[in-house]
């Protein structure tokens, strides 16, 4: 079978030199259509439509220049090779070119018809071997990836009877245990709960590496979380003998971040701070502002152990990367804590870093973005270029009947939430993303742009519809309140932009107040029952 | 509703707990653990058996594997489903399988609750409690 003509997408916005490529190529008796054009944009535009076999360009060309003309060109098309033809013969950008991708860097005078179509033609299989090289690798990735998940489930059921078996003896059920029994049980369930942790590192490293490793951000009091992780670290501190303690900015804003995610953070980090810190030694979690950056918040965990030495530090983050000085050496885990922290921070669009002076400990910070509201009321509150004049804040608590009901409990609010877009007023008004309360009950709001009478036939609709939810029914309780925000007049001299931060500053202040009281809350709160 | 039994009083009534579970060794853990907490038990090592087990003794609670034989974790919450008086027993899923993709699922499909393997027991007694006060098939006394 006659191999197809190579279709090579030339670049040249000179006539002359367009002719005299096309000529070489003819006469080098090569099978080849050249479609000519003269700009980078009309070489993008032939790309969005058409993939060549090559591309031969010219660097200098009427809408772009240099190294910026190949980069343009290979991020349309990855996987085309592409040639470059210069009139200069400039090494370092040729040899920059080269590792940046490009397969060969020609000089126009230099270049015979034959050396030009064996150049096109080697250029044509290098490229080939390369995405075949690299499908191979992806393929090896996947390979591994699902190995590891594959091995990780496996693991899990032998380990689950080992835990129910051992629980039975530490319980009694078997019959009364001998003390030296009690404690050696007690070290088989310290490993099965290690073995545990290490198979979750295990899949989330993985999902991490494959791009599966999901956040689903709410907007989250950080300082209750961060309570929160203390509460549930504090244990393993007193155990170690060493102190843990939070220091917390009162004015944090709302944070947007997933509270699941941001937990196992600052679990691992305390976690990992706790096994490098020496008995006596203490362990600080804090939460500030800095002025140089509103938009997050600043976070870090910190240790007075042993530090970790300079050279070690750009490796901390790595993947298995294990400290040798860990104050319980044989116990330190899979290496792979710090890893999955960072990416998990990575895709909240925040960073991690660490500080470390040998011999005085070090601190992990890391930042998590503040949520925006102004951003999502701006097309909510305003109307004309003018601020709307009722707006209403209808807030909905949901509450467990039962709090140990917590797996179907998530899904219920999920349906809630569902309905509740349902039930709003006009197309614009806003049900705001869930507010994470770390009770086991779920508080959403509604920003509506409506006055107060029409916002009670909303409020009535909206216990209609969510009370008449099964799930809920079976499970909880429904409260729906409103409060009428005021706006500033309309002669204000400030920008309609700052109305609007100042709107959502007050909706803010109105769902923090709702947080503090729900710290509060007790269950003598008189509900209306959704049955 | 919920009918609390005296403090001092011991349950006249026990409540019947399936579980569905091919791994033998698994199933007999579970099942000592719940007649340490005062349940009824009956095991049950396949999908199949699962329903034709249910439809005979009609417990008031299931605990369900997700990979079994004839007949997987969510086709039998989806016979389950098909007869009236089957489909209000609530069922708890434990499974090795990640919550990812299979907690939303199962919910789905009617279970009630999700628990990766292995479960906290006190965790998932806590559940199993709650179920049953929920109302759902279980008019007696709960142990505490």
């Amino acid at each position: 079978m006659e191999p197809e003509p190579a279709r090579v997408l030339l670049i040249e916005d000179n006539p002359g030199d367009a002719d005299l490529v096309r000529l070489r190529l003819v006469e080098g008796k090569s099978d080849v259509q050249v479609n000519c054009v003269p700009r980078l944009a009309d070489a993008l535009a032939c790309l969005a439509v058409e993939t060549p076999t090559l591309v031969l360009l010219d660097l200098n060309l009427p809408d772009s220049h240099g190294e910026e003309t190949f980069r343009r060109i290979m991020q349309k098309a990855p996987n085309v090779p592409v040639v470059i033809l210069s009139g200069q013969d400039d090494k370092a950008l040729a040899i920059k070119a080269v590792h940046l991708g490009v397969q060969d860097f020609l000089i126009k005078d230099d270049v015979t018809s034959k050396q030009l179509e064996r150049a096109l033609r080697y250029a044509i299989e290098r490229q080939g071997l390369l995405h075949a090289l690299e499908i191979t690798r992806q393929q090896q990735i996947e390979f591994k990836n699902r190995f590891l998940s594959h091995v990780s489930h496996e693991l899990r059921t032998p380990l689950t009877c080992i835990y129910q078996y051992v629980t039975l003896l530490l319980d009694g059920l078997d019959g009364p245990l001998a003390p030296n029994q009690t404690d050696h049980l007690k070290s088989v369930l310290k490993s099965v709960n290690q073995l545990q942790a290490m198979i979750r590192d295990l899949l989330e490293a993985t999902r991490a590496d494959s791009g599966k490793l999901r956040v689903e951000p709410r907007c989250i009091d950080i300082r209750e979380l961060i309570q929160q992780a203390v509460a549930m670290m504090r244990p393993t501190a007193a155990e170690n003998h060493v102190s843990l303690e939070a220091g917390l900015d009162q004015t944090i804003p709302l944070v947007y971040a997933d509270p699941d995610r941001a937990l196992e953070v600052f679990i691992n980090l305390i976690d990992n701070a706790i096994r490098f810190t020496p008995p006596e030694g203490a362990v600080t979690v804090k939460a500030s502002m800095v002025e140089t950056d509103p938009s997050a918040v600043y976070l870090s965990v910190s240790d007075n152990g042993c530090g970790i030495p300079q050279a070690s530090l750009p490796r901390v983050f790595e993947r298995l990367y294990q400290d040798p000085n860990a104050v319980d050496g044989n116990r330190t885990g899979l290496g792979l804590g710090l890893y999955i922290a960072k990416e998990i921070v990575t895709l909240h669009g925040g960073r991690m870093w660490v500080a470390s002076e040998a011999g005085s400990g070090c601190t992990f910070s890391f930042t998590l973005p503040l949520y925006s509201l102004a951003k999502l009321l701006l097309p909510v509150i305003t109307h004309q270029g003018r601020l709307r004049k009722d707006i209403v804040l209808v807030r909905v608590e949901l509450t467990p009947l039962s709090k140990a009901l917590r797996g179907s409990w998530k899904e219920v609010c999920q349906r809630c939430l569902e309905r509740l877009r349902q039930c709003i007023y006009v197309d614009k008004d806003l049900v705001l993303p869930p507010m994470e309360t770390n009770g086991a009950g779920e508080i959403l709001f509604v920003v509506a742009s409506t006055d107060m009478t029409k916002v009670g036939i909303m409020m009535d609709r909206i216990h209609d519809q969510l009370g008449a939810l099964p799930k809920l029914k079976a499970s909880g309780t429904i409260r729906v309140t409103a409060e009428a925000i005021p706006v500033s007049p309309a002669d204000n001299p400030r920008t309609l932009e700052q109305q609007v931060w100042g709107v959502a500053d007050y909706v803010t202040a109105v769902i923090q107040q709702g947080f503090e009281s729900k710290q509060n809350f007790t269950e003598k709160e008189n509900h209306t029952n959704a049955n | 509703m919920l009918t609390e039994s005296g403090s001092d009083e011991q349950p006249t009534r026990r409540a019947k707990i399936m579980v569905v579970d091919d791994d033998a060794d698994l199933r007999q853990a579970l099942s000592l653990r719940l007649r340490a907490n005062h349940f009824d038990t009956i095991n049950v090592c396949d999908g199949y058996s699962a329903i034709a087990m249910a439809q005979k003794e009609k417990p008031h609670l299931i605990i369900l594997d997700l990979g079994l034989p004839a007949g997987d974790g969510f086709s039998v919450l989806k016979n389950l489903q098909q007869y009236p008086a089957l489909a209000a027993i609530p069922v708890i899923v434990l499974t090795a399988r990640d919550p990812e993709g299979n907690e939303r699922r199962t919910l789905e499909s009617g279970a009630v609750a999700f628990f990766q393997k292995p479960a906290d027991n006190e965790e998932l007694l806590g559940v199993i409690r709650a179920s049953l006060q929920a109302g759902w098939g279980w008019g007696g006394a709960l142990p505490s």
